[in-house]
This record gives structure tokens, sequence and C-alpha cells, in this order.
């Protein structure tokens, strides 16, 4: 990489720090959670692609076209209906499933037993004898958890589940009852094997026993009987959770999973419309599945519904990935009598489709975005709690005259942001060739920056200065202030065609703005106005990608949808949109 | 046997005796407790009557794989009836106290006991993830207090071992000295306290913090606050302590009577609902921030210091800064950067550390020795240097810190690195 070659290795460290790429990432996330209160829904979203099956999908670097099959898994339901050749084809979400089972297994863990010494107890092969068992528990360093530590490494090594019966009825002749926790462990391993009728046994039984039960149980309880032809009895378990709390969206989905591939899609729908009225959000995987249970079919009802799901995308500008783009396509081309044709493709930068040659969408705000999104920048991010902690009042009110007096910009540069570009050479060298590069097109520019780049330094040199002075404007805030929000202003205030110039992702002053719908309004501006540079390797000249001319959104004008995809599932920061598209229209 | 069926009615003393003939164990119903002194007595029960009985139950050796479920079964007949007793509606904190119980049961990290006001706290906490983590503070703040009681009974326990052991009346050792006990001390720390009051340096604890914090974190400044008192008491030269900006009946009070109790009233330090800009000449006012861009060289004995009393768990940049800026005044920072290889956490420190250090450099002007009260997990040692020097040092530590090659690193570093800047880079 060019931009690492330029870097000396301080310099590289500082990024990294900076970036929080390197730390460990369960460390990383929660101090994200912590201290960056990330929106909620963005979190969920990012979640939801740590969750979703096609994370065990291979990533495909050369791009084939052959969707990856995958054995099917023995939890997929032994007895079940329905399902034909496609369904087979999906990569069913064995992964996500052992991911659940894995969340289980964790607040299981309930005493804190190192793990080490729990690794090397071996769960028995065949089911042992009353004496057998009670020689087991004897060797054991702590007797009083070891079903537990028991059951816990049976789940781990997925014994047969006869092994687990044993230990029960040896504890349940010892002690004349099992622990609630006990059950719960041996219903995983039920749930982990597909094995129905045990966990109809289990749940009558804790039926009876307790009053009510936990949600962990329930969710277990809903993914087991969900997976078998006993469906419904899901349902009825969901029915019960609904009293106590609102359900998980992991319940939600196993159920509507359940009563799509079983044909019930009215059901399914109705499930998740009430998912989405309780606030749940749903994982990609229920809205995949829906595409991929309603192929071939025609009812303009459920078409209506689909198409209302990609709105949703389109609403909330998620991306699905490689494997949901192929379900959205096979879907829109099973279409009886539809016509419809789906490609991939790359969209032009002109923002042509190449395939159907129609424009897509403007990336531009309307006037009243415009307006609003100004009004929420000076609110949430200048003044936030007070005035004082980004800038002062006399401060932002001699910027705010400032930019009325010389309104129109072209483009708005973050002075200390560009003349970073280039570690080795002087920070006023870096900015005054990012200047000469922007003022050629006789555009009118504005260079924020903060008062200590006016005193003489061996970074500043006064000379240099002097001379940008003349080809742009120039705004220099207080050295505590933050001038990043003074650059959002300005960009905002010049209207639709000024762009501005900084390498920074914004996400702070994202995170600043207060509800999601304005969030999304300030990335779809952010993707149209942003133009990022990265030093090129020979020379001294910078590279400017323009900001994106269209919107990178799921859109659609009736006969066309392009939908943009995400290649593999990986982790998306909402910075970053996908490059490839999806193109579907009607021959 | 017979203690068993008094309990019972005869009715289910009947069934019971029906099922243990039918199934190979016999059943307890278990809310009776008395599994334990019946144990011996059953199996020799119970065995003798499956000998009696029908040939179709499998050999004793093969296992019954399903004999849990029949035990679990047989032992709720009563509980079943229980249960259908009971009123169905549940109250919403009886729905919520059940829910807890059931999770604790479940092995989650649940308080055994709690109370109506921390149960109305759980259901009022917003999200699923608020609830847990209460759970679990509330579940440690428990283990935490049974540990306490126990080592109590333990150290009790110890000493009246001890005291059996030499009972005999020891002499009276005579000694020059009279024992100094802790009232004593205390006595003569408030004397240097009251001496502080009138000749000492100030020192000013902002209290206007209120609205920027939760619950939580309010009661973890009083306690720093508390902290930083009692260390100031014992110091050879102690400030002249200010709670400006102090409301009545606020927060901040409420949590300073729990702490204090009725020695409140006793303190000797200058609480007062004034600015400290109406009490100080401004010039002289350092107000001391993480957020400074100014770092502090010298401690300086003429100047009044002010201490921001704010916990901020999630780090909110800047707030104690604007204060500063709105009163116009000087701010200054501790020279961590200066003189400490920094390792993790963050730059701001609890108020007791932050007293540890001002009452150090104030009797010894000593950076050394003051900053011993940094955590030692956030820094890796002192320097004389200036840490610009030692950069690569550094580099070095942050390399193998991260246990990989620096080639790795940098793999990483371009998957993670947005997609945009790699493009065109031929």
């Amino acid at each position: 990489m060019a931009l690492f070659s330029q870097t000396s290795q301080q310099g590289f460290l500082a990024l990294l720090w900076k970036c929080h790429m390197f730390w460990p990432a369960s460390r990383c996330r929660q101090l994200y959670v912590a201290s960056f209160s990330i929106p909620i829904r963005e979190k969920i979203n990012y979640f939801s692609s740590m969750t979703s099956s096609s994370t065990a999908l291979p990533v495909d670097p050369k791009e084939t076209d052959v969707l990856p099959s995958k054995k099917r898994s023995e939890i997929d339901c032994k007895e079940g209906k329905g399902w034909d050749e496609e369904t087979k084809e999906m990569p069913e979400g064995k992964l996500h499933f052992s991911s659940s089972v894995g969340a289980a297994k964790k607040w299981s863990m309930s005493r804190v037993v190192p793990r080490h010494r729990l690794s090397n107890l071996q769960p028995p092969e065949k089911p042992l004898q009353a004496e057998e068992w009670n020689k087991l528990r004897e060797e054991f360093h702590s007797p009083e958890i070891f079903e537990e530590v028991m059951l816990n490494s049976m789940i781990r090594c997925n014994s047969p589940i006869d092994v687990a019966k044993s230990l029960l009825s040896h504890v349940a002749k010892r002690n004349g009852d099992i622990a609630y926790n006990m059950l719960v462990k041996y219903l995983t391993l039920c749930v982990q094997q597909g094995q129905v009728s045990e966990i109809q046994d289990v749940y009558d039984i804790m039926k009876v026993r307790f009053k009510m039960l936990e949600s962990g149980a329930y969710s277990l309880l809903i993914r087991g009987l969900s997976n078998s032809n006993q469906w419904r009895m899901a349902l009825t378990v969901l029915e019960e959770v609904k009293k106590m709390m609102i359900p998980s969206r992991t319940c939600y989905e196993s159920c509507i999973k359940a009563a799509s591939r079983h044909q019930e899609l009215k059901l399914a729908f109705e499930l998740y419309s009430e998912m989405l009225a309780k606030d749940v959000v749903p994982t990609l995987d229920v809205l995949q599945s829906f595409f991929d249970f309603s192929r071939g079919m025609k009812d303009a009802e459920l078409q209506k519904e689909l198409f209302g799901i990609l709105l949703y995308l389109r609403e909330n500008q998620i991306y699905p990935h490689r494997t949901f783009m192929r379900s959205i396509k096979l879907w829109f081309e099973s279409l009886p009598g539809g016509n419809w044709r789906g490609r991939l493709t790359k969209i032009k930068d002109s923002g042509q489709c190449p395939v159907c040659s129609h424009q897509l969408e403007d990336s531009n705000l309307s006037e009243e975005e415009y307006s609003h999104l100004s009004e929420r920048i000076i609110r949430d991010v200048i003044h936030g709690t007070d005035t004082f902690r980004k800038t002062s009042p006399e401060e932002l009110e001699a910027f705010q005259t400032f930019v009325e007096n010389r309104l129109p910009f072209d483009i708005v540069i973050d002075g200390l942001n560009v003349s970073h570009i280039k570690p080795r050479r002087m920070q006023c060298e870096n900015l005054f060739d990012a200047v000469n590069c922007l003022a050629k097109e006789n555009a009118r520019l504005l260079v924020l920056g903060r008062k200590h780049m006016l005193t003489n330094s061996s970074n500043w040199k006064r000379e240099i200065m002097k001379e940008m002075q003349n080809k742009a404007e120039f705004f220099f805030a207080e050295n505590i202030s933050e001038d990043d929000a003074f650059l959002l202003y300005a960009t905002l205030r010049s209207g639709k065609h000024c762009r501005f110039v900084t390498r920074d992702f914004l996400r702070d002053h994202k995170a600043c703005l207060s509800d999601s719908l304005t969030r999304h309004l300030f990335r779809k501006w952010q993707r149209g106005h942003q133009i990022v540079f990265f030093p090129s390797a020979a020379g001294k000249s910078i590279h400017f990608l323009p900001a994106f001319r269209y919107d990178c959104v799921v859109q659609t004008t009736g006969d066309t949808w392009h939908i943009p995809y995400k290649d593999v599932f990986e982790e998306k920061y909402s910075y970053q949109v996908p490059r490839k598209w999806l193109c579907v229209h009607q021959k | 046997m017979l203690q068993h069926s008094t309990c019972l009615n005869m009715q289910s003393a009947n069934m019971l005796l029906r099922r243990i003939v039918r199934s190979s164990v016999l059943p307890f119903a278990t809310q009776h407790g008395m599994k334990k002194d019946l144990f011996p007595l059953s199996r020799t029960l119970s065995s003798s009557l499956c000998l009696k009985q029908d040939k179709s139950h499998e050999p004793s050796e093969k296992l019954d794989l399903d004999e849990w479920k029949k035990v679990m079964k047989s032992g709720l007949q009563e509980e079943v009836i229980e249960v259908a007793s009971e009123p169905k509606e549940l109250s919403s904190l009886a729905a919520a106290r059940e829910t807890l119980e059931m999770w604790r049961l479940a092995g989650r990290a649940v308080p055994e006991n709690i109370s109506e006001e921390q149960l109305k706290t759980f259901m009022e906490c917003p999200s699923k993830s608020a609830k847990k983590k209460y759970l679990k503070y509330l579940h440690l703040k428990e283990l935490h207090k049974k540990n306490d009681k126990r080592k109590m009974e333990e150290k009790r326990e110890r000493r009246l071992e001890a005291q059996d052991q030499d009972s005999k009346p020891d002499e009276i050792k005579k000694s020059p000295f009279l024992h100094f006990w802790s009232r004593t001390m205390d006595k003569a720390y408030n004397w240097r306290a009251a001496q502080s009051m009138i000749f000492g340096q100030p020192l000013v604890f902002d209290m206007s913090y209120e609205k920027e914090m939760s619950v939580r974190e309010v009661s973890n400044t009083v306690r720093q606050i508390v902290m930083s008192e009692s260390s100031n008491r014992k110091s050879v030269d102690p400030f002249h302590i200010h709670f400006c900006n102090f409301k009545d009946d606020s927060l901040y009070h409420r949590e300073f009577i729990k702490n204090y109790r009725e020695a409140w009233d006793k303190l000797l330090i200058t609480v007062t609902d004034q600015c400290y800009t109406e009490i100080f000449p401004k010039d002289k006012l350092i107000y001391l921030t993480a957020d400074s861009p100014k770092v502090m060289k010298t401690f300086d004995h003429d100047k009044i210091y002010i201490v921001g009393s704010m916990v901020d768990r999630s780090i909110k940049t800047g707030v104690s800064l604007a204060r500063a800026k709105r009163l116009g005044l000087e701010t200054a920072a501790l020279p961590l950067e200066k003189y400490l290889l920094w390792n993790t956490g963050a730059k701001n420190l609890t108020l007791d550390q932050m007293m540890h250090i001002l009452l150090t450099l104030k009797d010894t002007a000593d950076w050394k020795k003051a900053l011993e009260f940094v955590p030692k997990r956030k820094c890796c040692g002192f320097v004389n240097k200036p840490v610009k020097e030692l950069k690569k040092t550094l580099d070095l530590i942050n390399t193998l810190k991260l246990g990989k090659g620096r080639e790795k690193a940098e793999k990483q570093f371009a998957k993670n690195y947005p997609q945009r800047y790699k493009l065109k880079q031929k």
C-alpha cells in the first residue's frame, strides 16, 4: 500500500490506535458500546451481521457465480415436510445456530470456573450406571458442580442424548429432583440434536414444575420446536413469551422461518409486522427466508409485501450480502409472467447503470432536508449540551457572519486534516498542494484551520500561508475548538453543489445527532458531498476521489430495481458503501 | 415412612404406594424437604417392593434412561394442585420477581434477595442490557457482602479461640508512653485541619456536575471525595477544602449525608452554594482538567486549584474545560505525558488520586513521588527524559504488546482500511 510506505512507524501506530483497529476485538467492542453510544439501530445491524448464517459462507475472491451449497446440518428438521430441492440449497444456519447455543452456554456457565479446568472433563461415550457416575463425581475436583460441568462438556462435544439421560436419571435418583439449570442444559443438548420428542417432554416437565420459565429456556424451546413438524407448538410458546416480555429477534426469526418453510407465508408476514411494530429489528436471515420461500408464487398480495421488504432495506440503508442478493434475484426471476431479469453490475461514476442504462437517483437532498440537517448540525453537533465544549458563542457567531458574507463556496477544506497527508513534508506544503489542486477549476475555496497555523513555525511558514490566502478564504478557529463541525456547517450552508474535503469519517459527529432519521440523512449527504484524497506514490500530487453523484441505496422505478450489495459478510462501517449492484429490470 | 404419611393425607399416601409399586424408584415430594432423612429407609423399602413386582421390568443392570422423567413428574402431583389454586394473574412486580427467580435458577448473575426498591429500579431500566448490568451489579454486591460477613465471623472465632488459650490475666506492662488511641489521633488531625481552615491553601471542589451524571456516578463521586477528604485530613499540611456550587438537598448532599451521617456537620471544610469566582479572585484560579491544552509545570502555592467533582464512566470530553472556558479561567492538566510512559486507560484520574498527587506536590514538589499515585496499570514507568525521545522504545513495546509481527499488523490494517483509498493505487 502506498499509504504505508510513506508513513513512518510511529505515524502508523498512532493511526492504528486512532482507528481502534488493533485492540482485541472483544475489548474494542466493549469500549465501543461503552464509550461512544452507538445508535441502537446501527448496533443491531452490526450484530445481525454477526449472527446471520451467511457467515458460514466461504469468502469468494474470484467472484464466481456459484451458490455455495452446504450439507444440510443435523439441525434441520428430520421429519419436516415441504422441503423442495431449492431450499436444500439454502445454507441453513448451522453456524448461526451453534452461535446461539453458545450464548445459552455462556450464561449457563454461571459459576466461574476457569476454562482450562473444564476442558479436561471428557463426557463418557455411552450411558453409565449410577455407581459409575458416582465414581466419576468423586474423582472430580469439586463434586458439587460436577453435573453442571459434565453437561456443559456434553453440549460442547455434542454427546449422544442417552448419556445425558443416564446422568439425569442418576441425579434424579440421588436428589429426587433435577435443578432447573440442568434441565435447560439438557434442553440445549436436545435442541442441538433436533430431538423433538425429548424437547416436548422437557417442556411438559418444566411447565408442571415451574410457574413460568425464563427467556433462555423459551428461546431454546422455540428454536427446537420450530425446526420440527411440531412447529406450531413453537408459536404457542411464543405467545407465552409475549405475556411476559418482548420476544427476542431470534425467537421471531425461528417462528417466521418455520412458518414460511411450511408455506404459511401469511402467518409469517403477520409475525414479521408484529415484530416491526415492537421495534424488534429483523435479522437479514428473516428477510432472506421470505424471498427464498415465496419463490415462484403468483400472489399479488405477497409481491407487495416483498417489495415492502425491499423498501425497508432502502429506508434503513441496509445493504444485503451476496447470498441474500441472490435470493432476491432468483425470486424476481421466478415471478410468473413478470419477465424480470437480474444482472450483476458495477455502476459508472456518472451514475448510469451499464445494463439497463438507467440513471440512478441523485445523491442530493431536498431543500427541506438540507435545512433540517443544517439545523440539526448546529443544534446537536455544534451546541450539544454546552456550546463551550466545542467552541464558544462568540466564535460561532463570528464564523456564521464570516460564512454568510462570503457564500457560496464550492469546496470546503479541512486544512489540518489535509496538511497531514504526507508526514515527511511540511504541513503547510501539503496544504498548499491540495489548495493548488482544487483551485484549478476556478472554484471558490474555504479552508478551515486553527490559529496556531498563523504563528510562524517549522511546519507553518508564514510566506506560504500568505500565498495560500490569495487563493482561498481562510477561517481560523481557536486552538481548542472543534473545526469539523464548522466544516459541516459551511458546506451545508453553501448548498447542493458544495463539497468538502477531509479524510475523517465523521463518525463522532454522526453519533451526536439525536435520531436515526437525521443520521441516515447525514450519511446520505456525506456520501454525496465528501471528497476523499490519498497521496500518490510518486511525486507531489494528491489524488482526489470525487464524491458519489448517485445515491447508494436500494431504489426502484417500478419496472427496474437497483440493489447495492456487499460482497462478503463482513462488518460494514456505516461510511463505506458497496460498489456492486444487482440490476433487475423487466424485459 | 410413618412420619411421611403423617404429613400427607391418606389418599396421596396410597397413591404413593401404588406408584412405588409401578416404578422402580421411590419418588418424593421435594417441597417436604425430607428426602435426606428418609433416604436410607426408602432405599430398602423400594428394593424390597421391586423384588415382588411384575416381571415385565427390565433387568436391573439395564439402564432405564427415562427414569428421571418419571421422578420429576411423580414428585409434582401435589404441586400441580397448589399451582392451580393460585391466582393466574400476577402483578407486574410479582412477575418480575418470578422471572428473576427463574434466571437465578438458570444460573445467571442475579441476586438472591432483592428489595422492592431495587425491583422497581430494575423494571425501570430502559433496555435488556441495562437490566442485565443492573442485576449483575446487585449480584456482585451481594457476593461481597456475604464474603465480608463470612470473614468477620471467622475473625471472631479466631479471637475467641485466642482468648481461650491465654485466659491468664496478663501483667500490665509499664511504659513511659501512653497508648495512642485513635481518638487522640483524630483530635490531632482535627487540630491540623482547623489550622488549615485559617491558614491553609484553598482547594476547590466544583460541585456543579450533578446534571451530567447518573445516580450511580454521583454516588461514586461522593465516595471518592470522602476518601480525598480523609487523606487530606491526615496529611502534614492539609488544604483548606471548599465545596463550591453546592446546592442544599441536592443528590450530592443526600449522598454525603449517607456517607458521613452526623459527622457531616462537624467536617472542617467550607461548603457553599456560591461559585468559586465569587469567593476568590479570578486570576488566582486554575481549573484542573485532563482536556486542558496547558500542562502544569510546577505546583504554585499561591494559586487556587479547582477540581471538578465528576465521575464520567463514559468519558465525556470537554465538560469541565467548557466550564472553565465559560468563566474565562486558566486551565491546566497534569504532565502525565511528560513524565510517564503511558500504557493504557484514560488520563482522567479519580478524585482521591488527584488529592494525593496535589498533596505530595505541595509537600515535596517532586513529580516522581507525586505521580506514584497514578494507577500502575495505566503507565509503564516514570521517565526523566521527555517521552518523545523514547518513542522508539514505546513503539517497540506496542508492537510487542500486539503480539504479532508488523507484517501481520499491516495486513490487518490494509484489510480494515476502507476500500476507497485502495483504488487507483498501482
